[in-house]
């Protein structure tokens, strides 16, 4: 066992291995597909129906390398600032467990096909990655009941033969926060690379923590599915890491799992040796020459990244940082934005979609994949209140009705009348009646209370149906009450 | 004796196969009875496939270049719905759901499958002895009391036994081919590595294996050799390189400049063995071809134990996914799983089996891969390198088959492990090169045959071809 160096200067030490599912139609080494196909008896995934000899490791298969899923990996090893090797080899890893239908692993081993790339938080730290590479997926066990009463367990291998990437990171992550948000601009990269997709493609993770009061001995918390779950577990194994050595405890390197349901990990062996795997080359697989065409042709490919996009905004488009990291954390998001900050003041579209729209999305429940409205709506509806046309207020009862059927705002206006009420002879007559009714507010707000004239401006907005301009309701108030 | 080119031509005029067959079958069944060439025959399949040929149209057939021909399978090769277990037990009731594509095409040539031929368990072996726990070992056509060699011994037995005309699939690793073939006295041709599609051959060792011809003359290996070869999509390392051997036979080989390799005529070989391999060089030398000694100092001292790490270290994780639970041999399921495989795995492979599996995982260990696993690829890119710079002045180089006659099977119950992998060092080199190679029958010494190898650069088949036709012809008077 290689002691520990606690060479460290944070409390607490994390580093990451992240398992992401690339989007491709088939698997890594086969043609089967990816995804559940619907059949006349069956919309449902089958188990065992989406295999193939080669995904089941029968004698005589032999596995095929997915060009797809390589364009893909490179990608991602491209926006992540990796190094790229300059061949692509695969290694068995071997090792037996019922999920793995030759009883080894295809992987990359020797040769990563990325090294030393890098995410940025949110705050301007450099998380440094240590490799990026591809490998199969096993498939999935099922337990008829839970783990530790089945009798038997049951092997599906649908999953087998799924094309991942794995993304290791440096020990560099100080805090469960710093993983929660290193995971979130990872997940921004995925989105934005479209090779990821979040409705069927799953994303798991082991992690490394430590913490300085045990002279930092390292736990490894194993399959952490889904990036909520990755902080959660995260949190907790600090937690009881500070507990223990408060408790006197002396803490051993080993190997635990995560608990989802209960909310805990739990030790499943001690780490003593490595284990060894026995890797040797995959040979089947012939290895492949990563040329720099093929790697420029799949930089050409690669989007503007949301850090990019995050300085683009702020320095062209001079909005508040705070908006342009909301705006570019989702690509279509971002997309948007763009387009309708062409036509409108950059700083009143930021403030709309960073708020408003994704208020009433969230309401909704869309994303932005099955968002019915596009930049055009939106365009016409803020020209609507940057030229003052409609209030504020309206605009966002509009955009409640919008995003659910579309319809044209300047046509919606006209037609139901909600054109803003600016004619000061018609706002007056509105304050003068609500002074009339309120005659005990108004001897409030002149014995000092302030309360009583937002009362008073309420009074006209409801007469107006919303409609006045709240500006022109304060001045023409303000002045009749100072008569 | 009727050729297969005849054969073909007598079905497309009308002959009938499914007649043929039934012959055929019947004679296969009482060699077997005698020989144990076979761990698999499937005559109800074989005969429904030669009505099948039969009712088709003189049209089809006139396109069919292995109308109607028996075709024989070396076990470790798929065959759709016929058991293929290459040889071992731990595979017994594995029936593929899918052909080989050697295999595919054959049939979509013509061919009838009549069974799955014996050989050394995985392929673990130079005699065909090491045969999997409940199998027989094959007897030589020649002396029952004799190696057929291996590992493709009933591949080799059988293509000399038949009197019909008839065409094996053999497979080799280390020289699984060309041995046999020798020790059989028939035409064996082991390709360059990717000439044929290894889809559908149950794995020994992924860098080696390859699978190649086997027949009665050169001539009729060269055609099943163009009906196999060529690029597969679903086996990544094919070629893509065309392959066309077959007009090669008569060429000639005036010109050809030969290199005999001297280590491979030392004092470990057989002198009957070198001085009939000697006469056929002069043979060729008479018929127009030049002929220098030259010399494989790297692959004499390091090409056997370079051969034995790599091929254990990639059969030991091939044979993983052995382990009673998705095909093959189940057992009583009994404790945890670890305990379950590993009760599979003690009682259904054979020793050699386990031997070189222990080999093959010891040397990839971390500790040890570094000063055998990784040491082994280089000393191979030597060995490739050493082959590479002789074909600069050579076309064809020449040795011996094997180093000895024919061994008995109670000579070689006296040898250890290390001197039955001695026995494999002439061929070990062009398998490890990836050459092509062919074994070619040269004469007979005490009722025994001598076969000489012949070994050619990557993608010369024809030029092998070539020169074993011409030896073939040559050296026709002293055979048997
Ligand atoms: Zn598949």
């Amino acid at each position: 066992m290689k002691p520990s160096t606690p060479s460290f200067t944070t409390d607490v030490v994390i580093g990451l291995e992240i398992h992401v599912q690339l989007d491709t139609k088939t698997k890594l080494f086969c043609s089967c597909p990816t995804k559940p196909v619907a059949t006349k008896q069956n919309a449902e995934d089958v188990p065992n129906t989406r295999c193939c000899p080669t995904c089941l490791g029968f004698p005589g298969s032999k596995p095929v390398a997915n060009k797809k899923a390589i364009d893909y990996a490179l990608k991602l090893c491209l926006a992540l600032g990796c190094s790229i090797s300059e061949t692509l080899v695969f290694s068995r890893k071997s090792y037996f467990y019922p999920d793995l239908s030759k009883n080894y692993q295809i992987t990359q081993y020797e040769l990563p096909l990325g090294t030393s790339g890098a995410v940025m938080l949110s705050t301007g730290k450099k998380i440094g990655l240590t490799r990026v590479h591809l490998e199969e997926d096993p498939a999935s066990l099922v337990h008829p009941d839970s783990i530790e009463r089945s009798a038997f367990v049951l092997i599906d291998y649908n999953r087998s033969g799924i094309p991942l990437c794995e993304i290791v990171t440096n020990p560099e992550l100080a805090s469960p926060e710093e993983a929660r948000d290193f995971m979130k601009q990872l997940n921004a990269i995925f989105e934005y690379l479209d090779i990821f997709n979040a409705d069927t493609c799953v994303v798991k993770a082991d992690a490394n923590i430590s913490i300085k009061e045990s002279g930092y001995i390292r736990s490894e918390v194993k399959n952490i599915t889904g990036f909520k779950e990755i902080e959660r577990a995260l949190f907790y194994e600090v937690q009881r890491q500070n507990a223990a050595v408060a408790a006197g405890e002396k803490l051993v390197q080993d190997t635990r799992g995560w608990d989802a349901a209960k909310g805990i990990t739990i030790r499943l062996r001690k780490k003593e040796t490595e284990e060894d795997y026995g890797y040797i080359l995959d040979t089947d697989i012939p290895v492949i020459d990563v040329t720099p065409e093929w790697i420029a042709q799949i930089k050409k490919q690669v989007p503007e990244l949301p850090a990019e996009k995050v300085h683009k905004f702020v320095t062209t488009h001079k909005i508040p940082e705070e908006d342009a990291l909301v705006l570019a954390q989702e690509k279509l998001l971002a997309e948007m934005f763009e387009k309708v900050a062409e036509k409108i003041d950059p700083i009143l579209a930021a403030k709309w979609l960073r708020r408003e729209l994704l208020r009433v999305m969230n309401m909704t429940k869309q994303t932005f994949k099955d968002l019915l409205i596009d930049e055009h709506h939106l365009i016409e509806l803020l020209e609507l209140v940057s030229t003052k046309q409609i209030t504020d207020r309206t605009a966002q009862k509009m955009l409640e009705e919008l995003i659910v059927k579309p319809f044209s705002p300047k046509a919606y206006v006209k037609e139901h009348g909600l054109g803003a009420v600016s004619d000061a002879g018609i706002i007056e007559q509105y304050c003068k009646e609500a002074i009339a009714e309120n005659p005990g507010v108004l001897a409030d707000y002149k014995s000092g209370n302030e309360k009583a004239f937002h009362f008073l401006v309420g009074v006209v907005m409801k007469k107006s149906k919303g409609k006045a301009v709240p500006n022109e309701v304060n001045s023409i108030l303000k002045s009749l009450i100072s008569h | 004796m009727t050729s297969i080119v005849q054969q073909v031509a007598l079905f497309q005029q009308g002959a009938s196969i499914e007649e043929h067959t039934r012959a055929v079958l019947a004679e296969t069944r009482e060699i077997n009875e005698h020989y144990h060439y076979f761990t698999a025959l499937c005559e109800k399949e074989a005969l429904a496939r030669a009505q099948f040929l039969e009712r088709l149209s003189a049209k089809e057939k006139a396109s069919l270049s292995l109308l109607g021909v028996p075709l024989t399978v070396k076990d470790a090769l798929c065959v759709k719905g016929i058991e293929s277990t290459a040889g071992s037990r731990i595979l017994k009731g594995y029936r593929p759901p899918f052909n080989a594509t050697a295999v595919q095409k054959c049939i979509d040539a013509g061919a009838v499958v009549i069974g799955k031929t014996s050989q050394d368990e995985f392929g673990f072996g130079g005699f065909s002895v090491n045969v999997g726990l409940g199998y027989q070992v094959p007897k030589n056509p020649f002396d029952p009391d004799v190696s057929t060699g291996g590992s493709s011994g009933g591949c080799a037995g059988f293509t000399q036994k038949t009197t019909f005309p008839h065409l094996s699939l053999a497979e080799s690793t280390g020289g699984s081919i060309v041995e046999p073939a020798s020790f059989c006295g028939v035409a064996g041709l082991c390709p360059t590595y990717g000439r044929v599609s290894r889809y559908g051959l149950i794995d020994y060792a992924n860098t080696l294996d390859k699978i190649g011809p086997m027949a009665k003359t050169i001539d009729e290996a060269a055609l099943l050799m163009d009906v196999i070869a060529g690029p597969d999509e679903k086996d990544g390392t094919t070629l893509r390189e065309p392959c066309t051997v077959q007009n090669a036979a008569g060429k000639g080989v005036k010109g050809l400049r030969i290199g005999v390799v001297k280590e491979a005529f030392g004092e470990a070989t057989d002198s009957v063995v070198a001085e009939t391999v000697w006469r056929s060089i002069h043979v060729l030398e008479a018929a127009g071809a030049r002929y220098e000694e030259c010399s494989l100092p790297l692959t004499g001292a390091y090409g056997v134990p370079t051969y034995y790490i790599l091929a254990t270290c990639e059969a030991s994780t091939n044979l993983a996914k052995l382990c009673g639970l998705r095909y093959g041999m189940q057992e009583e399921l009994s404790g945890t799983f670890n305990d379950y495989f590993t009760a599979v795995r003690s009682n259904n492979f054979g020793a050699e089996a386990k031997r070189r599996i222990m080999l093959g995982t010891f040397a990839r260990m971390v500790g040890f891969r570094d000063a055998f696993y990784i040491k082994a690829l280089k000393a191979r890119q030597l060995i490739t390198n050493e082959y590479l710079s002789l074909f600069k002045k050579y076309d064809v180089l020449i040795t011996p088959t094997a180093p000895v006659l024919p061994p008995s099977f109670a000579h070689l119950k006296k040898l250890t492990p290390l001197q039955h992998y001695m026995l494999d060092i002439l061929t070990v080199g062009p398998n490890l090169a990836g050459l092509p190679h062919l074994n070619v029958p040269v004469g007979m010494h005490n009722g025994l045959p001598v076969g000489a190898l012949l070994m050619g650069t990557h993608c010369a088949e024809s030029t092998l071809v070539q020169a074993g036709a011409c030896l073939e012809k040559n050296s026709k008077n002293e055979k048997k």
